[in-house]
């Protein structure tokens, strides 16, 4: 893990990224508008970055792929009750309840 | 400018749209606090990183990264990449705020959450009075704010209470989860969402983690290839 001086100086660049972005057109006023092509374009930023994180927390396991894990079997858990339900708990419990389930009754 | 009528008036509407929404905040800023201290940060380093980033997507993002020592530009780049879409809500919200002074333009910008501007946008753009549009967008920003630092306290004290083999990492994993699938629902998203996961899976192997970089990249780029398929497909 990073840590000491490391740890918050990666906080600090963080804490940039959040106010660049967020401040970036608030900040400037009028005067600037991004292109709409790199607006439609970024659109899809979010959806890929989240998914880039989560996909391979769900499929490798010790850095390789498991198609038959524990926590493959929860994240689809937590698909189908997110599609489901507009509960922002019930993911939670669902998810953490398959992942424990799986990992007591199958291993 | 607090006593103003106005302001006030707009305070009081957008707190109205704003409380019953909130709520839905609490659980990622507890699981927030948990995961960052399931990862090995002490109560101060977490409560220091979450007022410094106040972002929930770049923090939760970024915990593998610094769990796993990768170098800070790539902690940079990654929040980076999870904050742009912040980029887009700022250049819809400005036009609301421009009559403000520079200080608070910094700060209303580094109070933009998804929250805030899924609620707030739409009428920020139809008051003509800019001190009620401030109220309106300022008060419940900062009360926002102030619920969310609750929940990440909560998280981060009471995250020491459960034990280590319960494995609630993956709570941020599902809070991940959580905000990905309403915003896949429409094909191109989810093009952007599955060449983004999947090649982050095959491109793994690449030297500083930058498999993850080109994976999102791949991912917004199918994503907009997608649209235009699709939408020369539709004849439009």
């Amino acid at each position: 893990m990073i840590e000491g001086v490391w740890l918050w100086l990666a906080f600090v660049l963080l804490a940039v990224t959040t106010l660049v972005t967020r401040g970036s057109f608030i900040v400037i006023g009028e005067r600037g508008r991004l292109p709409a092509v790199v607006q439609r374009a970024l659109r899809y930023a979010p959806a890929a970055a989240l998914s880039a994180l989560i996909v391979p927390d769900l499929l490798l396991v010790q850095g390789s792929v498991d198609p038959l894990n524990p926590k493959l079997l929860a994240g689809l858990a937590v698909i189908a009750v997110a599609l489901r339900w507009r509960n922002p708990w019930l993911p939670f419990l669902f998810g953490m309840g398959v992942l424990w389930a799986t990992r007591t009754f199958l291993t | 400018m607090a006593l103003n009528p106005a302001f006030r008036e707009g305070a009081r509407a957008g707190l109205r749209a704003f409380v019953p929404i909130s709520v839905g905040v609490i659980p990622w800023a507890i699981v927030t606090g948990i995961a960052m201290r399931s990862i090995g940060m002490d109560e101060f380093e977490s409560m220091g990183m979450s007022l410094l980033v106040y972002a929930a997507t770049a923090q939760l993002g970024a915990l593998p990264l610094i769990a796993s020592g990768a170098p800070l530009w790539l902690i940079f780049v990654t929040g980076m990449v999870l904050n742009l879409r912040f980029v887009i809500f700022s250049a819809a919200v400005a036009p609301a705020l421009h009559a403000q002074s520079l200080a608070r333009r910094i700060i209303g910008g580094f109070l933009l959450t998804d929250t805030a501007f899924a609620v707030l946008g739409e009428k920020l753009a139809q008051s003509h009075d800019p001190v009620w549009r401030w109220g309106y967008y300022i008060v419940p920003s900062i009360y926002g704010w102030v619920l969310w630092q609750s929940g990440v306290l909560i998280g981060v004290f009471g995250a020491g209470f459960f034990p280590r083999d319960w494995s609630l990492e993956f709570m941020g994993t599902i809070a991940l989860l959580i905000m990905v699938v309403p915003m896949v629902r429409s094909r191109p998203m989810l093009v952007a969402a599955l060449v983004g996961g999947f090649g982050a899976v095959l491109l793994r192997g690449l030297p500083l983690r930058l498999g993850l970089f080109a994976a999102i990249l791949l991912g917004i780029a199918a994503g907009f290839a997608a649209e235009h398929w699709h939408g020369k497909k539709a004849g439009t």
